[in-house]
C-alpha cells in the first residue's frame, strides 16, 4: 500500500488504464473545453450573424462605389485622361460612356436573364445623388439601345449609331453638351470612397476630387449632429436629475413602499412605446390637457391699475388662447418624451447600486461628525457613482440613436440623425449614405465608451 | 428529458413548416393601410375568389423592398408604390416585368395599356389609381371668408392658425410655385431651375414658422381635428373617406391640387409568382377598379372604370353620388397640377436634400 502511494518522481502518474495522468487530465479538460465550446456556438454563431455580419457590411457599404465602377469602367479610365476640366471632355470619353453601356447591357445572372438595363438602373440612381438628372439621361439613352429589337428577350442588338458619338449623343439630348454632368463623375470614379462620410458632414468632392464644402442651402447634416448629441446629452442630464432622488427613495424606504414604488416605475416601462407617445401628445399639444388646464386655473385679470412710479397702465395678466406653449412637434417636445421614455434605463442601475450600499455607512460618516448632507455627498455619492456611470451611458447610447419618438414630436426643430438614416434607407435609396451616418454614431458610441474607461473606468461600470 | 427535447424539436419543425406552407398559400398584398387599403380589401380581396390574400401595410418607399430583392429572401409579392417608386425599382430591377397579354380588357375591348389615363411608363405597372394632395379644414374653423385657393393655403394673415405639411419635397413645392402665381403649365420647367427652386423655398419661408409636419397619411385628420394645425395637406381620399363614410365636416380646397398616380408592381422574385399575377389580373379588371370608388375618392386609373362609375350614380356605398368628389372631375381639374413623376425620380434627391435641409433649421 505504502509503495503504491510514495511514487518516483522520475516516473509519470498513471490512471488504472495506464495512461499518463497528464495526459489523461489534458484529454478531459479537452473534452470540456469543446463541450463548453458548443453549448456557446448557437449564441456565438447568433452573435456573428445577428451582429459581426450585418455591422461589417454596413461598414462596407459606407465607402462602396464598385458597382458603378463595374458598370463604367472605360469612362472612369478616359476622366482619368481628361485634362481641363472646364471644358467638355473630348470624343474619346463620349465613346466610353456608350461602350460602357454597350458591354453592360448584354450582361446575364447566373440563370441567363438579361440584368443589364437593371444594373445601368442602378447606376443612374447613384449618379443622380451626385448630379440631378443623370438618372433620366442614362435611361433615355438605353433605351434608344433597347428599342432595336423589343421582341428577342435573347440577346440585344448592338446600337445603331457609330463613332464619331460626341455630336450624335448631344443632338440626342443637350444634357450631354453640359459640362456638369462630366464634372460630376469626379466623385464617383474610385471602387471605395469617402464620398458617403463627406456627405454625412456637409462636405462633397469637386471634379478633382477636392474636399470642399456644400452649398449653402444644402447644408443641413453638421446641424443635426449637433442637436443629436445635443438632445442626448439634455435627455442624459434630465434623467439623472430625475432618477437620482427616485432610486435614493426605492432603495432605502420599506419594502413594502419601496415595491409599490418599484411597480410605478416599471408600468411605463412595459407599455408600449406607441401608447406613451400618444398619451404625451393628448397632455402637450396646442389644445392638449396642460395647455387647457393652464387656460383655465390661471387667473386672469386684464384692465387699467394705477401702478405708483408707472402711472396708469394696462396690464394683461391673461393666459389666453394666444398665449399657448408650443410643447409638441418640436424640441421640447422631443426633450420630454425621450426622458420619460429612457428614464427606467438610469432609474435601474442607480438603484442597484444603491442597493448595495451599506446604510451602516452614513450613519458612521455622521458619527464622526458630518452633518447629514456633507455625509451624503462624501460618503454616499461616490458609492453610487458606477450606477450614475452605467445609467448616464446607457441613456445616451440609446438616446443617440433613437429614432421613432423624434420622427413623432419632433417637427422640424426636434428631429435627430435617426430620422436621416430611415429616410435615406426607405426613401432616398442612398444606402451608402445612411450606413456612413451609422458608422459615425457607432464611433461615437465607441469614443464616449473609451473615454468612459479613460476618465471612471470601465471596471466600474455596475449594470446591475 | 432527452425525449422531451427531441418531441419539441419536431413539434417545432411541423409548425414551422405548416407556418411556412401557409405564408406560402397566401398572397401578400402591401399597402398604405387606413380608408385606403380597406377600399383595396373590399373591392379586390373580398371579390377575389381564387386564392387568399393577406393586406399588409407600410409606410412607402422602396426601402424595404430593395432590401428583400437584394438579399434574395422577398417576403412581399404585389406592393402599391408611388408613381416615382414605380419608375426606379423598374429601373433598378426590383419589379417583376409583366407579360401585358394577361390583363384584361375593357368591357368594349380596349387593351388595358391603352385604357389607362397617362401612358402607362414601363411594363411592371399595373393600374390602380389616381389621387391627389389637397388643402382641407373644418367647415366651422374660419369665420367670414372661407378658403378657397392655394394661394389662401400660404397665407397666414387672412387665415390664422398652423398649417399641416408633408415631410417630402414633391407636391408642396409645386404648391409653393402656383401660390406664388407660375402658371400650371410652366411649374416643372420653373422647379427645373435654381431660380425657380429657390423662389419655391422663398414661399415656403412666408409659412415656415406655422407649419407641422406629418409622414402618415391619418395624421392630418389628427392634426385638424385636435385643433392643432387650421388647415392641412392631406391625401384627398382620406379627407373624402372622412366626409363620406363618417360624415365629417371637413371642407377641401380642391386648387392647387397635385394628382399623382399609383401603380401596383409585383416584387422580382415574389414568393407567390403565380397566385398573386393571377390577383393583379382581377385587381386591375375595369370593374374592380370602379368597385374600389365604391369606399373611397380615389380615381381609378383606368378610363373605362370611370365610364361605370358614371354610368352606375349614384355609386359610393352609402348611396350618394361620388363623382364631385374625384379628384380627377374637369371642374377640380382646372386648378389642378398634374405630377410629373419622371422629374422627381431624375431631380428628386437634390430637392429633397434641400427640402429635408430646410425643414430642420
Amino acid at each position: 500500500m505504502s509503495d503504491t502511494s510514495i511514487t518516483n518522481s522520475q516516473e509519470p502518474l498513471l490512471t488504472n488504464d495506464g495512461v499518463p495522468l497528464k495526459e489523461s487530465l489534458r484529454k478531459s479538460l479537452r473534452r470540456t473545453k469543446i463541450r463548453s465550446f458548443l453549448l456557446i456556438l448557437a449564441p456565438l454563431s447568433f452573435l456573428l450573424f445577428m451582429f459581426v455580419t450585418p455591422i461589417g457590411s454596413l461598414l462596407s457599404r459606407s465607402i462602396d462605389d464598385i458597382q458603378i465602377n463595374n458598370v463604367f469602367p472605360q469612362t472612369f479610365a478616359q476622366y482619368e485622361q481628361w485634362e481641363d476640366k472646364s471644358q467638355l471632355p473630348s470624343e474619346e470619353m463620349f465613346a466610353a460612356v456608350i461602350n460602357d453601356i454597350r458591354v453592360t447591357i448584354k450582361i446575364k445572372d447566373s440563370e441567363g436573364n438579361l440584368i443589364g438595363k437593371n444594373l445601368l438602373g442602378r447606376s443612374g440612381t447613384r449618379m443622380t445623388y451626385e448630379y440631378s438628372g443623370w438618372k433620366s439621361l442614362i435611361s433615355k439613352t438605353v433605351k434608344e439601345a433597347l428599342k432595336v429589337d423589343k421582341k428577342s428577350k435573347e440577346d440585344v442588338k448592338p446600337f445603331k449609331w457609330e463613332a464619331p458619338y460626341k455630336e450624335k449623343m448631344i443632338k440626342r439630348d443637350k444634357r450631354w453638351a453640359k459640362v456638369e454632368f462630366w464634372q460630376s463623375l469626379g466623385a464617383m470614379k474610385d471602387p471605395y470612397t469617402m464620398g458617403y462620410y463627406l456627405n454625412a458632414v456637409d462636405l462633397k468632392y469637386d471634379a478633382n476630387k477636392n474636399i470642399v464644402q456644400k452649398e449653402e442651402y444644402l447644408k443641413i447634416y453638421n446641424t443635426i449632429w449637433v442637436r443629436t448629441l445635443k438632445v442626448s446629452l439634455m435627455v442624459t442630464l434630465f434623467c439623472l436629475l430625475l432618477a437620482y432622488p427616485v432610486a435614493y427613495l426605492l432603495a432605502t424606504l420599506p419594502m413594502r413602499t419601496s415595491n409599490l414604488l418599484m411597480i410605478c416605475v416599471l408600468m411605463p416601462f412595459w407599455t408600449s412605446l406607441l401608447v406613451r407617445i400618444v398619451a404625451w401628445m393628448i397632455m402637450l399639444q396646442q389644445n392638449g390637457v396642460v395647455n387647457d388646464t393652464l387656460i383655465n386655473i390661471l387667473p386672469c385679470f386684464e384692465g387699467m391699475v394705477n401702478l405708483p412710479f408707472f402711472g396708469a397702465t394696462n396690464i394683461d395678466l391673461c393666459f389666453s388662447d394666444e398665449d399657448r406653449i408650443p410643447m409638441m412637434y418640436n424640441f421640447t417636445g422631443t426633450i420630454i418624451v425621450m426622458t420619460q421614455v429612457l428614464l427606467p434605463f438610469m432609474i435601474l442601475p442607480i438603484y442597484s447600486v444603491m442597493k448595495g450600499i451599506p446604510p451602516s455607512y452614513m450613519k458612521a460618516a455622521q458619527n464622526l461628525g458630518a452633518t447629514p448632507t456633507w455625509a451624503f455627498i462624501r460618503v454616499y455619492m461616490p458609492q453610487s457613482v458606477p450606477g450614475i456611470g452605467a445609467g448616464c451611458i446607457l441613456v445616451f447610447i440609446v438616446a443617440i440613436g433613437y429614432y421613432i419618438t423624434p420622427e413623432l414630436v419632433g417637427g422640424k426643430d426636434g428631429i435627430m440623425i435617426g430620422n436621416f438614416v430611415a429616410r435615406e434607407m426607405q426613401r432616398t435609396l442612398n444606402w451608402g449614405l445612411a450606413a456612413a451616418m451609422g458608422a459615425i454614431l457607432l464611433a461615437a458610441v465607441l469614443i464616449l465608451y473609451w473615454a468612459y474607461d479613460r476618465l471612471i473606468g470601465l471596471d466600474n461600470l455596475k449594470m446591475g | 428529458m432527452k425525449n422531451v427535447i427531441t418531441k419539441t424539436l419536431v413539434a417545432g419543425a411541423i409548425s414551422t413548416a405548416m407556418l411556412a406552407g401557409a405564408v406560402q398559400a397566401e398572397v401578400t398584398f402591401v399597402s398604405w393601410g387606413g380608408g385606403y387599403s380597406a377600399s383595396q380589401q373590399k373591392a379586390y380581396v373580398d371579390t377575389y375568389s381564387s386564392g387568399d390574400v393577406n393586406m399588409i401595410s407600410y409606410n412607402g418607399g422602396l426601402g424595404e423592398v430593395r432590401a428583400q430583392v437584394e438579399s434574395g429572401s422577398v417576403q412581399w409579392d404585389i406592393v402599391d408604390v408611388l408613381a416615382s417608386d414605380a419608375r426606379i425599382g423598374c429601373d433598378e430591377g426590383l419589379f417583376e416585368e409583366l407579360d401585358r397579354s394577361m390583363f384584361l380588357p375593357s368591357p368594349t375591348g380596349v387593351a388595358m395599356d391603352d385604357d389607362t389615363m397617362v401612358p402607362v411608363p414601363n411594363d411592371c405597372v399595373v393600374p390602380q389609381i389616381w389621387w391627389s394632395y389637397v388643402p382641407f379644414h373644418k367647415a366651422d374653423a374660419f369665420s367670414g371668408d372661407q378658403p378657397s385657393t392655394m394661394q389662401d393655403f400660404f397665407d397666414v394673415e387672412k387665415f390664422p392658425g398652423k398649417r399641416g405639411i408633408h415631410t417630402w419635397a414633391s407636391a408642396i413645392t409645386e404648391m409653393a410655385l402656383y401660390a406664388d402665381g407660375v402658371a400650371i403649365d410652366d411649374i416643372y420647367d420653373v422647379l427645373g431651375t435654381q431660380a425657380g427652386q429657390d423662389r419655391a423655398f422663398a414661399k415656403l419661408d412666408t409659412i415656415k414658422d406655422h407649419v407641422v409636419f406629418w409622414s402618415a397619411g391619418s395624421k392630418p385628420l389628427d392634426l385638424v381635428n385636435s385643433g392643432e394645425v387650421s388647415m392641412s395637406l392631406a391625401y384627398n381620399g382620406r379627407v373624402g373617406g372622412a366626409v363620406l363614410n363618417d360624415g365629417a365636416d371637413y371642407v377641401t380646397v380642391w386648387d392647387g391640387q397635385v394628382l399623382e398616380e399609383e401603380w401596383l408592381v409585383l416584387l422580382k422574385g415574389a414568393p407567390n409568382r403565380a397566385a398573386a399575377m393571377h390577383f393583379l389580373v382581377h385587381a386591375s379588371s375595369s370593374q374592380a377598379q370602379a368597385d374600389q370608388a365604391k369606399w373611397i375618392n380615389y380615381g381609378p386609373m383606368r378610363t373605362s372604370g370611370l365610364d361605370i362609375m358614371q354610368a352606375g350614380e349614384p355609386w359610393f356605398n352609402t348611396g350618394v353620388d361620388i363623382m364631385e368628389h374625384m379628384p380627377n372631375t374637369d371642374e377640380h381639374m382646372s386648378g389642378g397640377i398634374l405630377a410629373n413623376p419622371d422629374f422627381w425620380a431624375d431631380s428628386g434627391q437634390a430637392i429633397n436634400d434641400r427640402y429635408a435641409a430646410w425643414m430642420a433649421k
